[in-house]
């Protein structure tokens, strides 16, 4: 045995040290022989000039992170260089992809079909060099350019202009002042003297593209996704089967948000059938969650109600959009104080809507706003709960000198009118009033309204209007209390 | 040794004369009454249910302070159902709970509003100081709307729910009642409709008057007395 392993080595592959030798000799007549020349990486960057006509800037970034999405099959390192360009390190990879004129290849492939969905054009420049920084420089001034080497760099970046490197109007006026034009006219002068004119910023930019010091990369790293699906072995026709196939799904999204520390707002829930389109359910909760029983509490309300239109045949949950789980505090001491479970109750009612909303429809829970408006009906408004615009109800910062009647008919009523008497319900006596609210001119049908209080024979207290034009009508518009 | 049945008499007698109930001893001779009191067979009436009950829950105040002096609680129940009948809706039957809801929100605490007849309208709540932020406004089907207020009910970060949920069986009240105790929440419903029984701790029916509301308390649990209280409406 011993023996055995002790003659590896020499039996195994004897022509390997040869290779290795012969490689290094290769290296040494390089200037910076070695190990370090052979690990030189090759930074790959692509610049998209089209995604600079797109005027809004959300969706430029949008758009860039989504074809870095894309580049992650090509590369574990890859960083989005707003606005429009894309680095990647490629040595890694080369050889897996078959060289270099393949990857490029690949890539095209890559970002034709989705440049061409968005409608832009699908050129774009490539430049792959030792350096980040470099590649960038190379891919925004539109030369398609491959460097191996390092000492490359100094004769390829000489033919760019000075005004491609960042720095502030000032800065470039004076180099345009300098009469240094290209960055070959920048080689030419001494390192130091260049530090002392153009601060150490833009020094520290030139050695950056040549190599000199290294230049940071963040790596992009595409958002987490849970998507886990289960296939039934027979079809279910009931949504009281679905719920430990549900549970098991659930599981397996409790897991994946605890290992990322992670809670979630909304949920998709896809009931796959046979043969036709699966059944898609979407939960949006009010607070996020990742413990097992709320969600599923939820997803048994909502699955209550469904209506199956075929048996199941199998179920897909996904996640995508997620919260970086915010833990409670607790006081050190541990005392529980009264009432701590209602400290913060906007918070705390967070579930049970979420739980009427799962059952009853997004729509059936509605908070009140307030808006700073004149006309009655236009004061007031619902918003579904969790979709409100702002804070519910904080639209009106000053109350109303004037009373109003807490309940508004959702249309004004009209009244019956008889030898100068009101009727609702029995005849009608007003109380006080008018007020008068002239508004909305602008929108062109004008509010011109008397608004006065009036009670009526049974003990209804009544806000009750008359039009000022027209035909000089009565409305019941609301009820006090 | 006083006869258990002259004992009886006492009980009854007070009871139909005046507010007080409860026996206290005043005498060495009622000694021996006190001991027939600690026999677990002898049913007590009392002033004070809430003490006797084991709830330790103070009641909530009404706002209205001769409302207030009627109701075992000193105001409404805290954790319990309560019913308010009125001939109608729209009679100024809110009045009744403005001064609750005004006090809640203050305290930033939530209640829901199950089916209201028509839409609550945010600025006259803002004016009569209820922050509008403090409630939802819940409304589905009635059968769903049943399912939502005990839900609602049975949670305890909701701290008031009202429901005006239409016509309901003693056996869906009595369900209701049993939520409300068990999530330790306030429900009010809004009825027009009375069963000849109910299970919830307060009912009280409503009418409208010239000056404003009478308040006739039909049943207050723990309470034989059926009063009939004045609110005055606040002037337009």
């Amino acid at each position: 045995m011993t023996g055995r392993l002790y003659q590896l080595p020499l039996t195994g592959k004897p022509q390997r040290p040869l290779r290795l030798a012969q490689r290094r000799a290769a290296q040494a007549e390089a200037p910076e022989a070695g190990l370090a020349a052979r690990q030189t990486p090759l930074w790959y960057a692509v610049a998209l000039p089209q995604l600079l006509g797109i005027p809004d800037e959300q969706s430029r970034k949008d758009r860039l992170t989504l074809l870095a999405d894309r580049l992650g099959t090509l590369s574990a390192t890859v960083s989005v260089e707003a606005p429009d360009c894309l680095v990647f390190e490629a040595r890694s990879s080369l050889r897996y992809f078959g060289g270099i004129g393949k990857l490029r290849a690949l890539l095209q492939q890559l970002l034709e079909p989705v440049l061409s969905e968005w409608g832009l054009p699908v050129s774009v420049h490539h430049a792959a060099s030792p350096t980040p920084a470099a590649s960038l420089l190379l891919a925004r001034a539109g030369c398609n350019l491959l460097i191996h080497r390092k000492e490359n760099l100094r004769s390829a970046l000489g033919r760019l202009s000075v005004q491609s490197l960042s720095m502030p109007v000032s800065r470039r006026r004076q180099l345009h002042a300098s009469g240094l034009r290209s960055l070959r006219d920048v080689w030419r002068l001494p390192g130091h003297a260049l530090g002392q004119r153009f601060g150490t910023q833009f020094l520290r930019q030139l050695d950056q593209c040549l190599g000199r010091i290294a230049s940071p990369v963040r790596t992009y790293q595409s958002p987490p996704r849970f998507n886990s699906s289960l296939e039934f072995e027979y079809a279910v026709e009931t949504t009281q089967r679905l719920l430990p196939a549900v549970e098991e799904l659930l599981e397996r999204l409790c897991s994946f948000l605890r290992a990322r520390d992670l809670s979630t707002l909304h949920l998709h829930l896809s009931l796959l059938h046979e043969s036709q389109s699966p059944t898609l359910l979407t939960l949006d909760m009010r607070h996020a969650g990742r413990a097992e029983a709320p969600l599923l509490l939820l997803l048994e309300t909502r699955l209550s109600t469904l209506a199956l239109p075929a048996p199941v045949s199998g179920m897909q949950l996904e996640a995508w959009r997620f919260k970086a789980t915010s833990g409670s505090s607790h006081s050190l001491a541990g005392f529980v104080t009264e009432g701590t479970g209602r400290s913060a109750p906007r918070e705390a009612i967070a579930p049970l809507l979420t739980l009427l909303q799962a059952r009853l429809g997004d729509a059936a829970v509605r908070s009140l706003q307030c808006h700073e408006e004149h006309c009655p009906e236009h004061a007031a408004g619902q918003a579904v709960c969790g979709q409100e615009q702002g804070e519910p109800g904080s639209g009106q910062t000053e109350t109303l000198q004037a009373r109003r009647p807490c309940w508004l008919l959702p249309e004004p009523v009209l009244l019956r009118q008889d030898n100068n008497r009101l009727f609702y319900r029995g005849s009608l006596r007003l109380r006080s009033g008018p007020e008068r609210i002239e508004t909305r001119w602008w929108t062109g049908q004008e509010v011109c309204r008397d608004y006065y209080v009036a009670d009526n024979a049974r003990g209804m207290r009544l806000w009750i209007f008359h039009e000022r034009e027209g035909e000089r009508r009565w409305f019941l518009h609301g009820i006090f209390d | 040794m006083i006869p258990c049945w002259r004992l009886a008499r006492v009980l009854v007698r007070r009871k139909n004369t005046g507010n007080i109930y409860s026996i206290m001893p005043t005498s060495d001779t009622d000694h021996r009454l006190l001991s027939l009191l600690h026999t677990p067979g002898l049913w007590r009436g009392s002033e004070h249910p809430c003490s006797e009950s084991g709830i330790t829950d103070p009641g909530l105040s009404t706002g209205f302070p001769g409302l207030d002096a009627c109701l075992p609680w000193q105001g409404w129940p805290a954790a319990a159902l309560v019913e308010i009948i009125t001939p109608q809706w729209g009679i100024g039957e809110l009045q009744l709970v403005l001064p609750l809801l005004r006090r809640l929100s203050q305290q930033g605490r939530m209640s829901l509003w199950f089916a209201p007849p028509c839409s609550p309208y945010a600025p006259a709540l803002l004016a009569s100081g209820v922050d509008p932020a403090c409630l939802y406004v819940v409304s589905a089907a009635p059968a769903q709307t049943l399912w939502g207020i005990e839900k609602a009910l049975q949670d305890a970060s909701c701290a008031l729910v009202l429901a005006w949920p239409g016509r309901l069986n003693s056996r869906q009240i009595r369900r209701l009642q049993l939520a409300a105790s068990t999530g330790r929440t306030l429900g009010i419903l809004f009825h027009h409709t009375p069963l000849r029984q109910s299970a919830a701790v307060l009912r009280l029916r409503v009418d409208a008057t010239a000056q404003g509301l009478r308040v006739e308390v039909l049943k207050a649990r723990g309470s034989y007395r059926q009063d009939t209280v004045a609110v005055t409406r606040g002037q337009p």
